[in-house]
């Protein structure tokens, strides 16, 4: 038989939903102050490590990798901000800093020989020359993450991978996909033909050479027409690596 | 003969090709009027022919070679800044001035003062070849650059020439 609802019902049904609320709210409650303390301790505990591991941090490349990496994992930008307890603990912002501006520097001297497309590699150990007197050791991953502070300067800075090489370009020139088809191509010998390039892409001839043409017009390619097989070769100083070699033999 | 280390450039097969787009070749041919000026003067070479065999215009480790277009370019780049010239119309004997016509006076000048000198008469042959100019920049120097320097000097009242009956005895009376 059905129960008709009675004034009774309705009070028990509120008295409970409000004993529900009341536990409710409690354990919203304890849980935000359990989280809390969780998020301090962590914090405490993550500024203990820096403060511990600092040196670690600033002289091994390694090290600095991986904290990054554990700082990744776990939400925070050791780099977000020069201000603030992380600068301020381990002046690592400024390391990047001005790893950014050495690298805008070297960029720019060697921008002539290579049109503004620069090995990351060879990027580094033009980096590490400059830094020679100083203490701390860098790593690609330095550079990388000094060029990515870069991008908020919004100077086209850019890190671009072609094939297996990281290629850094400092103009505001975009390379589309053509382009770094052929730069990929040019990666095993350091240069490229038009015979080249239309045989092991399968373009046309007119694709290939308009191709080539932007590339030596931004001076990214070098011509020669030295060779004793009366073919034109395409040179790409950006994969050579010349001048960082170079300079390692003096 | 002094050694001489090469640019890396001078390794990089496309800097011996004339290069097309603009900025490129400013590039180019600065470097090469830098290592041109920087050869010539380790090596004491005064003279360019640049249509005949010149050690540093081939680089046979990467088998290139300046073609005359860009041998002509570079050479008339250093004439156009006063650190060369043609020696005659048809551009085939380039004259190097690694040292300008006034570094090279000064330099004379100063080769006189440390030698007592100042008020001594020299043949011009004497200065170029004496055994008092040994181990100086002057001994072995371009005849041609020496009697520049000289007319610059006697142009400013700093000595005097003397005709001679052959080219090889005008005397030089300093009065510094």
């Amino acid at each position: 038989m059905r129960r008709r609802p009675g004034i009774g019902g309705l009070q028990t049904a509120a008295a409970a939903r409000d004993q529900y609320r009341l536990l409710g709210e409690n354990v919203a409650k304890l849980r935000t102050d359990l989280m809390k303390e969780q998020l301090a301790t962590f914090r405490s505990q993550l500024e203990d490590f820096a403060r511990k591991h600092k040196n670690d941090i600033k002289k091994n490349p390694v090290f600095r990798l991986q904290f990054h990496e554990m700082c990744a994992k776990v939400g925070v930008d050791p780099l977000a901000s020069n201000k603030g307890f992380w600068a301020e603990l381990l002046g690592i912002g400024d390391f990047y800093y001005e790893l950014g501006v050495q690298i805008v520097e070297i960029c720019l001297a060697t921008r002539p020989h290579n049109g503004g497309l620069i090995n990351l590699q060879e990027l580094c150990s033009l980096l590490r020359q400059k830094r020679k007197g100083s203490r701390e050791a860098v790593s690609e991953d330095d550079c990388l993450r000094a060029i990515s502070k870069l991008k908020v300067l919004g100077s086209g800075f850019e890190v671009i991978s072609v094939g297996k090489k990281k290629l850094v370009r400092s103009v505001p020139t975009e390379l589309n996909k053509d382009h770094n088809e052929i730069i990929e191509l040019a990666q095993s010998q350091g240069f490229v033909t038009i015979d080249e390039v239309e045989r092991r892409l399968s373009w046309t001839s007119g694709r290939a050479i308009d191709a080539l043409d932007t590339l030596l017009e931004e001076g990214f390619a070098m011509i020669d027409d030295g060779d004793r097989d009366g073919r034109r070769r395409y040179w790409f100083p950006c994969v050579s690596a010349l001048s960082a070699s170079g300079e390692a033999d003096s | 003969m002094a050694d001489f280390k090469f640019p890396p450039f001078y390794n990089y097969p496309p800097y011996f090709t004339l290069q097309p787009v603009k900025d490129t070749r400013e590039k180019q041919v600065q470097l090469w009027k830098e290592l041109i000026l920087d050869y010539c003067k380790t090596r004491n070479i005064f003279v360019i022919r640049p249509e005949e065999d010149f050690p540093l215009f081939s680089n046979p480790t990467i088998d290139r070679s300046l073609t005359h277009e860009a041998r002509q370019v570079f050479l008339s780049a250093l004439v156009s800044e006063g650190r060369a010239e043609w020696l005659d119309k048809g551009h085939k004997k380039c004259l190097v001035l690694w040292h300008r016509i006034q570094d090279w006076a000064d330099i004379l000048v100063q080769y006189v003062k440390e030698n007592g000198l100042e008020d001594s008469v020299m043949t011009v042959e004497e200065i170029r070849s004496g055994p008092e100019s040994r181990g100086t920049e002057l001994h072995g120097m371009d005849r041609i650059i020496l009697w520049r320097a000289l007319k610059l000097l006697e142009n400013k009242g700093k000595l005097a020439i003397f005709k001679g009956t052959s080219a090889d005895d005008e005397g030089v009376k300093f009065s510094l």
